[in-house]
């Protein structure tokens, strides 16, 4: 068991550590103008992010991802449970959604610096603009799927609308919003991006693109790599968070370690891929 | 364990297709007459569209919002009409559009062999997974400097870049696709003979089929997306390019059309794909489910 | 007491469309157990639908101890076929017992209070914290179960609730909803498909023949209280049972 386990470790890493040792002896010797030796680029990004700039570019830069990936959940989910609840508001708002949704959130970055200027306000909204409609479509569908004997439960034990909405159909979206929320966080982060590189002042996108106009080259690998970090670090906080509030989702679809189950229910796969089969 | 499959892929990617609809409902509901249902849908979907523009025709020309930002909606489209009729608007679209179909089709060439390699082999897949999840949370925008740098501002800068952002969604498409193959059905090919070569073609194949069309639905919108990126902050010329210098220039009416342009182009793209997807998921809607989304 | 009469369901805005229900008169009495046996897809579920108030009747009138029922009563409770779907997989048991008793007025102390008795009554006591996901189908269903005696209702609506458990299982939640009706004093109206499990279980059965109507109403004098292997192996249980089975097997010539 451990033997084994320690060869799946081993058969994991050793690409990485080949690859990370093969580019680590090329790149000392190759004198490229592209690609610098890797202790070069290791030690700038020592030199710049522990901890010169992270005040400087890094807080900024998260902070106004927070604040547009905020609003995107908050507007994202109200506007989904609206659509997804009233037949007329969704049909009625599709075209507009989609053309939204299909526009590509940089093309509006002249327009957001017209609108807003070239400070914080015009990166969030960019970032807003990009991240609602997957968590808003995504919603919207969690919304109409939910199981009808479920409303129908509601309804006949007399439930309000209010609980009905808090107990019964936010948490039957959930699945659905988080996975609208997962795939705005990589979309966030681009956007987070491209608006610091253009007319902006700080921020790590302003970083990687100063650095290539200065021809720092290690210190833009810096940028690239810490921008890497910050994407790992995000969603493996985000995944945390889903796995928590989602774990009777993974629970009742027989996903969970099999320690967690005391009963092991036939069919619960065959329900996870068609929902409409009755388990027999 | 494996986390359930999903599109992990990033960018616009939630195109559900309407076979999605829990078979429960739909049979306890009786269809009342199909045919009027959607043409009374489409009457309401053109009036939240006059509605929306209605709103922004008069906010603009009451002056609610200040008329040098917010033309009014008609002049746009006048705006817009004038360039398609003059044709500098295919120009960029052509422009924007080459790179964006050399990416991924480049991408799709890569990513595809490598993943129903790394999908059927679990050694490999193992061996390649750390590099992955280290690659692909990079954004592929933090990548336009050294595009830049190493490519110039031509048509190959904006293909590396849609290259290397599309292949990720790709990638793990197929990757998922070949894993997901029914286990039932590997078994039946082989209890009835079939060869690996055979299985490959016959299970295999159709099986990942349907996740790669989803890949390339997703790929589609990234593309698009760094297409556009690539243009407004890498200078390539393109639509992208075109909005930043309408801007610039102070004409906003020519720089509202341009965007109107790119976000149509964006919504043609995206319904093909999906038309496609839905098309490679038709033989097996609940399967795929979990995944289209 | 409740009473039906001359209930007629058209799904759909065509008046002239083959009705769901047609034409359904019978009432059934205080603490009565009901059973409405009727082959798949002649209208069992759309009657108790109708009868819940969860959807409206076409034509006709459903009186429930003298008021029309228009939306769903208070002291009514619905057991549905699908336990999976039916309970939230995100409560735990105790809370999906006692989620619909905090919109009724009940005080918090009281529905801790109903809800322990109640788990108790279906034999889940000790359960309280696990979700429904963690148990088999039996129990899921009585978890089902027991949030319909704590919701404290006159009258107990249910679905084939039975229907997609294994044998055993059945038996033993048979025997154990007989237990509860007793001990809970409420009147219950029972759909199945099964005949052995409706003279099994009622005072009275309905037959009900495509598109619903009452083809039949037949009393079930078999002594009380009732023993799966006892009660099963009395002349009179299999004479009932003939007579219900040639009933249904008519019903297509009928039509």
């Amino acid at each position: 068991m451990t033997l084994r386990r320690l060869t799946l470790f081993a058969q994991h890493l050793v690409v990485p550590v080949v690859l990370l040792l093969a580019f680590g002896l090329w790149s000392a010797q190759a004198e490229d103008f592209f690609f610098p030796p890797l202790t070069e680029i290791v030690r700038v990004f020592a030199d710049n992010w522990l901890f010169d700039r992270v005040g400087s570019d890094l807080v900024p830069s998260v902070l106004r991802l927070l604040a547009g990936y905020a609003i995107s959940v908050v507007g994202g989910v109200t506007f989904g449970v609206l659509f997804g609840m009233s037949r007329i508001l969704r049909t009625a708002t599709d075209p507009v959604v989609q053309f939204l949704r299909a526009l590509p959130a940089p093309a509006l970055i002249p327009f957001a610096m017209l609108v807003f200027g070239t400070g914080n306000s015009s990166k969030v909204f960019i970032i807003v603009l990009g991240t609602m409609w997957p968590i808003l479509l995504n919603t919207l569908d969690g919304v109409r799927g939910v199981e009808e004997q479920q409303l129908d439960m509601a309804r006949s034990y007399r439930i309000p609308m209010t609980a009905r909405l808090a107990h019964i159909i936010l948490p039957a979206a959930s699945p659905r919003i988080f996975a609208g929320m997962r795939t705005s966080l990589g979309i966030g982060i681009i956007l987070m991006v491209v608006s610091e590189m253009v007319a902006s002042r700080n921020g790590i996108g302003y970083f990687v693109l100063q650095s290539q106009r200065s021809f720092e080259i290690p210190a833009m690998w810096g940028g690239v790599i810490l921008l890497g970090l910050l994407g790992l670090t995000l969603s493996w906080i985000f995944v945390r968070v889903e796995n928590r509030v989602l774990r009777w989702h993974r629970g009742a679809n027989g996903l969970l370690p099999e320690s967690d189950q005391s009963s092991k229910k036939a069919g619960s796969t065959a329900r996870k891929n068609a929902p409409e089969v009755n388990d027999a | 364990m494996r986390q359930p499959v999903k599109d992990k892929g990033g960018p616009p990617s939630v195109a559900v297709p309407e076979t999605a609809a829990p078979g429960a409902r739909a049979a306890r509901r009786p269809a009342t007459g199909a045919w009027p249902a959607k043409r009374a849908d489409l009457g309401i979907k053109l009036a939240g569209v006059l509605v929306v523009l209605a709103i922004m025709e008069l906010c603009s020309r009451l002056g609610v919002l200040p008329r040098d930002w917010f033309p009014p909606v008609t002049s746009m489209y006048a705006e817009l009409f004038r360039l398609i009729v003059e044709q500098p608007l295919w120009v960029e679209i052509g422009r924007t559009l080459r790179a964006w179909a050399v990416g991924i089709g480049l991408a799709a060439l890569l990513a595809v062999p490598c993943g129903v390699l790394l999908g059927s082999i679990p050694l490999a897949y193992r061996m390649a997974r750390i590099v992955i999840e280290f690659c692909r949370p990079i954004p592929s925008v933090a990548l336009i400097p050294l595009a830049v740098l190493v490519y110039g501002t031509g048509l190959e800068m904006k293909v590396f870049l849609i290259t290397f952002a599309t292949f990720w969604p790709l990638l793990f498409q197929t990757i998922y696709g070949v894993q997901d193959v029914d286990p039932v059905a590997r078994d039946t090919a082989r209890a009835y003979g079939l060869g690996p070569s055979a299985r490959f073609w016959v299970i295999t194949i159709p099986s990942a089929a349907p996740y790669i069309a989803t890949g390339l639905r997703i790929a589609a919108a990234i593309g698009l997306v760094l297409g556009v990126t690539s243009e407004l902050v890498g200078g390539a010329p393109g639509l992208g390019r075109a909005i930043a210098v309408a801007q610039s220039a102070g004409n906003v009416t020519l720089m509202y059309a341009l965007i109107i342009t790119t976000g149509l182009l964006g919504l043609t793209l995206n319904s093909a794909f999906a038309a496609v997807e839905r098309k490679a998921l038709r033989w097996h809607p609940a399967q795929r489910q979990e995944v289209a989304r | 007491m409740l009473e039906v009469s001359r209930l007629r369901k058209v799904y759909g805005a065509d008046p002239q469309a083959a009705p769901a229900i047609d034409d359904v008169t019978f009432s059934v009495a205080d603490r009565e157990f009901v059973c409405i046996l009727g082959s798949s897809g002649c209208g069992k579920s759309t009657l108790l639908r109708c009868l819940s108030g969860l959807i409206p009747a076409t034509s006709g009138e459903i009186l429930l101890h003298g008021d029309p029922v228009l939306a769903p009563p208070k002291d009514m409770a619905f057991v549905f076929q699908d336990y999976s779907r039916s309970l939230l997989p995100w409560m735990t048991v105790a809370r999906n017992v006692s989620f619909p008793l905090r919109y009724k007025g009940v005080s918090k102390e009281d529905a801790q209070k109903a809800t322990e008795e109640a788990l108790e009554a279906v034999g889940l006591s000790g359960r309280q914290k696990r979700y429904p996901w963690q148990l088999s189908g039996g129990m899921q269903q009585r978890v089902a179960i027991a949030r319909a005696l704590a919701y404290r209702p006159k009258i107990l609506l249910m679905d084939e609730p039975f229907a997609s458990l294994d044998a055993q299982t059945r038996f033993d939640l048979e025997d154990l909803l007989l237990d509860i009706w007793r001990r809970f004093d409420v009147t219950v109206l029972f759909i199945t498909h099964d005949i052995d499990e409706a003279v099994y279980l009622a005072d009275r059965v309905l037959v009900l023949e495509a598109p619903a109507k009452v083809a039949l109403d037949v009393d079930i004098p078999l002594p009380r209280p009732r023993d799966q292997l006892k009660t099963k192996q009395l002349p009179e249980f299999a004479e009932l049972r003939t007579r219900l089975f040639s009933a249904i097997q008519r019903e297509p010539a009928a039509l």
